[in-house]
């Protein structure tokens, strides 16, 4: 699997692109541990143009997630191809990620909302 | 139909090459996306639970890879060298949502017609996994 970086309005984006599994699942943790370690705690990962991913691959997303919530921080999901998202359906993962459709959606939602 | 025979060594590096490898099988027999991606989920699960659990990431124990492809069923054995624990990875489940493991095997039923756990004498583990293929017909899942 690929990984690359981005950021933008202090949100730390990972783009993925391949198979979410036990090695490259390792390799993310490692990745977003490295974030953490740069104070960043605003996390987005944009899952397009991941093909595959398995109990593995979930499970280092979970970890990813509680080590977030720990740090006082958040992440969000985006962009889920169509089997992907049907993986989080079927185990009830839907229930304690923030997945969004896009990552313009996403984003949008770390900025404050505007009051009068 | 083909029958192939894989064999790879207990480390987490040989599960990419396992995948990359069955992939370029089931494209060469033109397995339709949807049963493949099923398939691939169903055949890394239990290549998972061999090399984690089984053989307990011991290189010198080997992680062989029976593919029978036909033009009805998909067909995988995944055979460790882990001496028992069929009864344990049967019952694995996650105890809530938060847990890190054990959803493999409820994924490999729900990708797969049929699976069974088969232990030997010697206490070695081999999950036999089945999938009819649908390639042309309308998906249900």
């Amino acid at each position: 699997m690929e990984m690359s970086m981005r950021e933008r309005d202090g949100v730390a984006i990972v783009d993925l692109n391949g198979r979410l599994d036990l090695s490259s699942g390792t390799a993310l943790k490692e990745r977003v541990k490295s974030l953490f370690e740069q104070e960043k705690m605003s996390i987005h990962l944009n899952l397009s143009q991941v093909e595959f991913i398995n109990s593995s691959g979930l499970g280092s997303l979970v970890s990813i997630m509680k080590e977030t919530r720990l740090r006082k921080g958040r992440l969000t999901l985006s962009d889920l191809a169509s089997y992907v998202q049907e993986i989080f359906d079927i185990t009830q993962l839907t229930n304690i990620f923030e997945i969004f459709p896009t990552e313009k959606e996403a984003l949008s939602s770390y900025q404050p909302v505007a009051t009068n | 139909m083909a029958v192939y025979e894989l064999i790879y060594s207990s480390v987490l590096e040989s599960e990419e090459p396992m995948l990359d490898r069955l992939q370029a099988l089931l494209y060469e027999h033109s397995v339709c996306d949807r049963d493949a991606r099923d398939f691939m989920l169903a055949v890394s699960e239990a290549f998972t639970n061999a090399l984690l659990h089984g053989n307990r990431c011991q290189p010198n124990k080997e992680i062989k890879v029976l593919i029978d492809i036909n033009q009805k069923v998909l067909c995988a054995d995944v055979i460790d060298q882990g001496r028992g624990g069929a009864d344990k990875v049967k019952k694995k489940c996650p105890s809530s949502l938060l847990s890190e493991g054990g959803r493999g095997v409820d994924l490999m039923r729900y990708c797969s017609t049929d699976v069974k756990f088969v232990e030997d004498e010697k206490g070695d583990l081999t999950v036999s996994i089945r999938l009819e293929r649908q390639d042309d017909r309308q998906f249900n899942k």
